[in-house]
């Protein structure tokens, strides 16, 4: 794949950093120097109110990292059965997924927390983090299964055939041939979900989970200090952002071993 | 099956794409050794029949038992028939992620459940045969493509099949890479494979084909040993055919 597929690949969200983009000066960089002096600085010169802010908040980061792990591995296996039927040949699970994924994508995230949330909690008592898990994967995983099946459709009919031809069934096929030569196509935008998924759990702070934001709003409420709170919070959610980013990008290139002369 | 009877049996088949008549009513016998060479213009089907021997390709009508098994009998499961099968393609098709010993073992270890030291032995041995056994642990891109051949050659082989099928296996070469190509084959010929090939090379098929077969709009036109073949073609379709490409 050449390096100008490979940056169409990864979308609109472009949060990977090229793995090229070595030098001193690279935005990446200068985010990451900028966003961990200020989140150093600011709470050593006026420790009232950054120091508190600093003291009352993390834990809600737990609860954000919570979320988003528990989120992102239930949408990447909803993903692989959602790109599995709509890579299927039976007409019934075909459409199935499809519906799914047209039906999620119409509806904005936001609408999809509050009305999973309370369809849900007319039918079972769940605590609010689990009502908001669910909700996240159900939206995510519809994304995640266009990930899975543009990953599946951009390896070459010949792998499939070659294996075949060898004895292979078509599910042996996919998990011995296919789906590790996709993943290598899926993972940059795996990583870019991942991280607009993480930036997403911050609506989650709206169903009474207690996330990095939610904890950010009730220290503003008591202090009234908004402005230093929410300048906080943008810089916590940057730094998160900017370390996984980096993290993918280097998976990405380990990935890669087979492609390289 | 009868000791006699042929190990590949193509009756009457026919194969529509939509429309149009890819396979128009063709009937082959290959016999246990034999090498069989398909000749024809582009388009005339030769890819078209060659694929349906493994069922890549499902017929429309007719039947292919292959080794005494029935390709659309009910009762038969069509990946253990692809075991006996072997088949090498135009592009290759090497598995990307796996070195060139690791394209060799998958399926026998997956398929055969055999066990992973003997599947290696017979790997290299096969390896050496082919001529690339230094090259056991690169990726295939970083083999040229007479050498990425040989070993997809080998891959087939390390499923130790009863047939090779062949589809223009040289084709997509340069020429000074479709020798060392030709000398796998013809080698294999001598050990006495059976092999179906389709091939624009000539030479090949008058050293090595029991049985030219010309194909032209679907149909087998004519099937001759290639002495008869090259020397006394009967057909005109054959004549012209051969005026063209040699
Ligand atoms: N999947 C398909 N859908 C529609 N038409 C097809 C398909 N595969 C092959 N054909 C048509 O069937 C005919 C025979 O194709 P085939 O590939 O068997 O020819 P061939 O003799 O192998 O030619 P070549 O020498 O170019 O490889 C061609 O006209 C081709 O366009
Ligand atoms: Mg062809």
């Amino acid at each position: 794949m050449s390096e100008q597929e490979k940056i169409i690949d990864i979308g609109d969200g472009a949060a990977i950093p090229d793995p090229r983009d070595k030098g001193l000066f690279s935005a990446w960089r200068i985010a990451l120097i900028g966003t961990i002096s200020l989140l150093v600085i600011l709470p050593l010169a006026k420790p009232d109110p950054y120091a508190k802010i600093l003291r009352f908040v993390p834990d809600g980061i737990w609860v954000t990292f919570e979320v988003t792990i528990a989120s992102i591995s239930l949408a990447l296996i909803i993903g692989l059965l959602t790109g599995l039927g709509r890579i299927s040949k039976n007409r019934y699970i075909n459409l199935a997924a499809s519906l799914y994924v047209e039906v999620v994508r119409g509806i904005p995230l936001l609408v999809q927390l509050f009305y999973i949330y309370f369809a849900l909690g007319r039918i079972v008592r769940v605590p609010d983090i689990v009502a908001a898990v669910i909700a996240m994967s159900f939206c995510y995983g519809a994304y995640m299964g266009e990930v899975f099946r543009a990953g599946i459709k951009s390896i070459d009919f010949g792998q499939t055939e070659a294996s075949l031809s060898l004895g292979f069934n078509r599910r042996q096929t996919m998990a011995y041939v296919i789906l590790p030569q996709a993943w290598r196509t899926i993972l940059p935008p795996v990583g870019n979900e991942f991280i607009a998924l993480l930036k997403d759990t911050s609506l989650v702070s709206i169903l009474a989970v207690a996330d990095i934001l939610r904890r950010g709003r009730e220290y503003a409420s008591e202090s009234f200090n908004y402005f230093e709170t929410y300048t906080m919070i943008a810089l916590i959610y940057l730094l998160i952002t900017l370390v996984l980013s980096k993290l993918i990008s280097n998976m990405e290139h380990r990935l890669s071993h087979y492609e390289r002369r | 099956m009868n000791a006699a009877d042929p190990i590949i049996r193509i009756n009457r088949i026919n194969k529509y794409f939509g429309q149009f008549k890819a396979l128009d009513n063709v009937s082959l016998d290959v016999e246990l050794g034999e090498k069989v060479v398909v000749l024809g213009p582009s388009g005339s089907g030769k890819s078209t029949l060659l694929r349906a021997i493994n069922r890549l390709e499902t017929i429309s009508s007719g039947s292919i038992v292959v080794d005494g098994h029935d390709l659309y009998a009910p009762g038969e499961n069509i990946n253990t028939i692809r075991m006996e099968l072997g088949m090498v393609f135009q592009s290759f098709n090497l598995f990307k992620h796996k070195t060139v010993l690791e394209n060799l073992t998958l399926a026998p270890i997956k398929l055969k459940k055999m066990d992973k030291g003997k599947v290696e032995e017979l790997a290299f041995s096969l390896l050496d045969k082919v001529g690339i056994r230094d090259r056991a642990d690169h990726y295939p891109v970083q083999l040229s493509g007479g050498q990425q051949q040989r070993v997809a050659i080998a891959r087939a082989l390390a499923m130790e099949p009863k047939i090779m099928l062949f589809d223009e296996p040289t084709s997509a070469l340069d020429p000074e890479m479709i020798g060392e190509v030709l000398d796998v084959m013809v080698t294999l010929a001598r050990e006495g494979m059976t092999m179906v090939v389709v091939t624009h090379e000539m030479g090949f098929a008058r050293e090595v084909a029991d049985q030219v077969v010309f194909m032209d709009d679907g149909a087998i036109v004519e099937m001759a040993r290639p002495d008869m073949f090259f020397d006394n073609p009967r057909h005109s379709r054959t004549k012209l055919f051969l005026e063209q490409i040699l």
